[in-house]
């Protein structure tokens, strides 16, 4: 090789740099060609990568017919929060061996339920329920229409995977007109897919159970046997005990806490 | 800017995003409230686009954030490929989301979005380093093996 063919393979070899700048230096053709193969490797594992991970995202989805859009829902993020940590166990919300116990018979669609939601459960809940003081049955009733019952299957049936009160708390804080038809599927679908953990999917599979039917069953010969007739409807007493009818004077939390004292106090 | 500049830059935007993967994952399988300024966070990290044949999209994307951090520590050619297919499908794939956040899901997550921003980085970095001329390694060898002379 002469002097000058072998400074000519250097300085292929080893690209230099001057002043800082890199200086472009002739490619062999074979090198040239390898990185042509490079950048054609790369742009094929980019397209197969992306079409898989999409074609797969489509039909884990469930594609674009089979399910239900969803809708935007508020307070989410509220909800989750106020009762992330705190134990459910079908209808009930809240320490099983908390002294007292309160049975709130609601009707999903009615707005006097939705206000006691909105003013006085927040606070219980931190008050009472996440303490361990007291454990909330959900004692669900539909007699106001056909949103009611709707409604109410899907909240009972979330109930089956633990999360209950999620779902009822975002159906009230999402709540519409009276027999609109706002329950609508999207809604419920949506209402689903915002709850941590909730499968969504099983719980529309389950709207229909014998155990919501059961539930359902047992909360309205309740509700009766209480004498109530408008919702929302309490009985508080003793976890295990007897429960009183109890007509808040409002829906605060301090309408509530004479009564929680005076129970909780029986109990120690 | 130098090859070592760009794998600061690759590493230290791939640790963001596995932060932020990292995070939702928590978040998701803890199954606690997620900080959100958009309001949507949850709605979206709960639905039903949010896993892939089973899998986490968040944990996806700490797999592909980890991927991407490693490849930013090697200097190798077939390192920069990787980095660059991965960030670049990650890309791809996050557009996806951005669309099915906004017409499927109808809500917006701000930690999905801080994800695509960093993506979109990596995959213009990542690309930036593949296309350059290798630089030669220490001690003057080049960091792809020069053809044989025969």
């Amino acid at each position: 090789m002469s002097k000058g063919a072998r400074v000519r393979q250097q300085r292929v070899q080893a690209p230099q740099k001057r002043g800082g700048r890199r200086i472009k230096t002739p490619q062999p053709a074979g090198k040239t060609g390898s990185r042509r193969n490079l950048y054609l490797g790369v742009l094929g594992a980019v397209v197969v990568l992306a079409a898989v991970l999409v074609g797969a995202s489509v039909l884990s989805s469930g594609g674009s017919s089979s399910s239900p859009k969803t809708v935007s829902i508020s307070s989410v993020g509220a909800t989750n929060e106020l009762l992330a940590g705190i134990p459910q166990n079908g209808i009930v919300l809240g320490n099983p061996n908390a002294p007292v116990t309160m049975q709130e018979f609601a009707d999903i669609q009615c707005p006097g339920c939705d206000q006691y939601m909105r003013s006085a459960f927040p606070d219980i809940v931190r008050k009472y329920v996440r303490p361990g003081k007291v454990r909330i049955e959900w004692k669900g009733i539909s007699f106001l229409g056909p949103d009611s019952e709707k409604g109410l299957r899907y909240v009972n049936a979330a109930g089956e995977q633990n999360k209950l009160w999620n779902v009822a708390e975002l159906l009230y804080r999402n709540q519409g007109t009276e027999n609109s038809g706002w329950v609508t599927n999207e809604l419920l679908r949506s209402v689903g897919e915002a709850v941590p953990g909730l499968d969504a999917d099983k719980v529309e599979a389950n709207v229909n159970s014998s155990a919501v039917n059961r539930e359902m069953a047992d909360a309205a010969n309740e509700f009766s046997t209480f004498g109530l007739s408008s919702t929302p409807g309490f009985a508080i007493g003793p976890t295990g005990g007897t429960l009183q009818v109890f007509n808040p004077s409002a829906y605060s939390v301090d309408a509530f806490a004479p009564t929680f004292a005076k129970y909780l106090k029986q109990s120690r | 800017m130098s090859d070592r500049s760009l794998r600061v830059a690759i590493c230290v935007l791939a640790a963001a995003g596995a932060a932020i993967a990292g995070y939702l994952l928590y978040e998701r399988w803890t199954g606690g409230p997620l900080v959100c300024a958009t309001g949507g966070c949850e709605t979206v990290q709960n639905s039903r686009y949010s896993k892939v044949a089973g899998v986490p999209v968040a944990l996806l994307g700490l797999l592909a954030y980890t991927g991407i951090f490693v490849t930013g520590l090697l200097r190798t050619e077939l390192a920069r490929a990787i980095g660059a297919a991965l960030a670049v499908s990650g890309l791809a794939f996050a557009l996806y989301l951005v669309y099915v956040q906004n017409s499927k899901i109808h809500a917006w997550c701000q930690w999905c979005l801080a994800s695509d921003a960093i993506l979109a980085a990596l995959a213009v970095l990542t690309v930036v380093r593949l296309l350059r001329e290798p630089e030669p390694l220490a001690g003057g060898a080049p960091a792809v093996a020069a053809p044989r002379r025969r």
